[in-house]
């Protein structure tokens, strides 16, 4: 890299990560004393080359294979292949399947969330707000299992509708586990933009204009929170969210404080939407007959994931397997908009981020490679390192 | 704006270009664009950002196999409700398309993906590295064609 040419810089390699995320990356950061100047991402760590398995499996399988793309959104992802492949089979799933398809999306965003309001706090050394929220997001991930069976990978959607259906009982549950969550959302919200510690690292810092998200095509949460007015649910509802409008999270201040408030704020309409569901859920069949062959043909299905845009591209040769499978995934248009952002700031910065984002960072031992810019000696670091260094850093500017 | 006036005025911007390009309405929401000059990829973009219709959601590749001759590339873009397609063919063999980095920065990682899944060169890429295949990775062998033989890495 040119900073090997320049005398006194360093780079700072992160990465490769641990196996179990969806989208584990290697970033490398030239840096001239404390501030960052160059930032270069090599993903493909954890490439399962799932698309290509894809064109090798039927309809049916390529379901399961699908969902275990990401096991903290396997739900959305189910639910974009289903959406796009009944398109093409020309078969719709009845309105009781779409409500409770939603219904579980909006479970999982509320998961997704709380895990990470967890992460980043723990990156930035707030480990009490940490391990709240993880106890929180367990009331959720136990009314997951209750309707699914699932803890992760739910399963709740299948080709023509969805398996799972709710009854008084788990109605009743939801209903409770959402009062509970909204009051704890309730008090995160106002921890996260109240707690002076917690603010000297989030407010201010990181700050993406609003143009600056629009032509670094951000999407999700980190583009709302530059007042980028960008979510599937809104502009181009599916499933039932025609007949569950979502009203959209915006913040005008682009920082990362924003970005927690425009996801703690998400959580809300999230409660509202499932209470609204459970209120009013159509009655009808919860699934319909779906062909084994899917008539030839192409199709674009755009989800909102917890984390963004999710896109699926489908082409069908009329056969029982898809001729390409195409998934972008809401973290790769978020990565290179962030990792731009991070040229500028703090080196003690740079993991809440990455955070920022919400990249599924859900573990914390990876390696962190320091090399000498003029001697190329290097030495090993961990992400724990330099998430302390983070840490230590803010708290010599406290004193 | 909704999906019919954005896929309108993008129709309007397109026919700019009518001497290189054959539109279609696959369904309500989408509008299709074959570009048969690969020469005006980057201004028909360029044409769609200004009107602010660049919101470029994913790039495709479909390789149809080993005895076509082309491939097609089929670049996304999602404003609104709509769905614009851009589609333009390459050859299998040493096909190159023009980067549309200077304009929309967010389109790196989506041409370095297409790069070295499917083996087309893009010309004027900032960092032309691997993205997600191993640095060990033979050369010259794209995993997503169709004629792709996994065997090849074994005999390594």
């Amino acid at each position: 890299m040119e900073s090997k040419r320049e005398p006194e810089r360093f780079t700072i390699a992160i990465g490769p990560q641990h196996p179990a995320l969806k989208e584990p990356g290697s970033f490398q950061f030239t840096v001239d004393g404390e501030i960052v100047t160059k930032a270069y991402v090599r993903l493909g760590y954890a490439h399962r080359g799932i698309e290509k398995a894809a064109e090798q499996r039927n309809w049916i399988q390529d379901l399961y294979l699908l969902e275990r793309i990401c096991g903290i959104c396997s739900h959305i992802h189910a639910t974009a292949y289903c959406l796009a492949v009944e398109q093409l089979a020309h078969v719709e799933a009845s309105a009781r399947a779409q409500a409770i398809r939603v219904l579980v999306a909006e479970l999982e965003r509320i998961h997704s969330h709380f895990l990470w309001i967890g992460v980043s706090a723990h990156e930035a050394g707030f480990d009490t707000l940490f391990m709240y929220s993880w106890r929180d997001r367990e009331t959720v991930m136990d009314l997951l299992e209750g309707l699914t069976g699932n803890r992760v990978n739910y399963s709740a959607n299948v080709l023509g509708g969805v398996k799972c259906d709710i009854d008084g009982e788990q109605r009743t549950a939801i209903l409770k586990g959402m009062d509970f969550l909204e009051k704890r959302a309730r008090h995160y919200l106002d921890v996260l933009t109240n707690d002076g510690m917690f603010l000297q690292r989030t407010r201010g810092i990181a700050v993406m204009s609003r143009t600056q998200a629009e032509v670094m095509g951000a999407i999700g949460p980190t583009a709302r929170a530059s007042n980028v007015a960008r979510d599937v649910r809104v502009e181009s509802p599916y499933a039932a969210y025609k007949q569950y409008p979502v009203t959209m999270a915006l913040d005008t201040r682009g920082d990362l404080e924003a970005r927690f408030v425009v996801r703690v704020n998400e959580l809300f309409e999230s409660f509202r939407l499932i209470r609204l569901i459970l209120d009013t859920l159509p009655e009808g069949e919860l699934m319909v007959r779906f062909p084994r062959r899917v008539p030839a043909g192409e199709v674009v299905m755009r989800v909102e994931a917890p984390r963004g845009e999710l896109f699926y591209f489908i082409k069908s040769n009329g056969s029982d397997r898809p001729e390409r499978l195409k998934v972008r995934t809401p973290t790769i248009c978020n990565i290179t908009s962030v990792i731009k952002l991070a040229v500028g700031h703090q080196l003690a910065d740079v993991p809440m981020i990455l955070a920022g984002i919400d990249p599924c960072f859900s573990c914390n031992d990876r390696t962190v490679q320091l090399s000498h810019a003029e001697d190329g000696s290097s030495c090993m670091m961990k992400w724990e390192d330099l998430r302390r260094h983070g840490i230590e850093h803010y708290q010599g500017l406290c004193k | 704006m909704n999906a019919e006036e954005i896929l309108t005025l993008a129709s309007s911007i397109v026919s700019s270009w009518d001497w290189a390009t054959e539109t279609s309405r696959p369904n309500p929401k989408q509008l299709d664009v074959k570009v048969n000059s690969l020469q005006e990829l980057v201004p028909i973009v360029v044409g769609l950002r200004v009107k602010r219709l660049g919101y470029l959601s994913a790039i495709v590749c479909l390789d149809p196999g080993p005895e076509s001759k082309e491939m097609e590339v089929l670049y996304h873009f999602c404003p609104g409700d709509a769905v614009i397609a851009l589609r333009v063919r390459v050859p299998r063999e040493n096909g190159a398309l023009p980067s549309l980095c200077e304009v929309i920065p967010g389109a790196e990682v989506f041409e370095r993906e297409l790069h070295e899944m499917f083996g087309v060169e893009i010309t004027g890429l900032h960092t032309p590295d691997r993205l997600y295949l191993p640095d060990d990775w033979p050369a010259n062998v794209y995993p997503m064609r169709k004629d792709f033989d996994p065997n090849v890495l074994s005999a390594n």
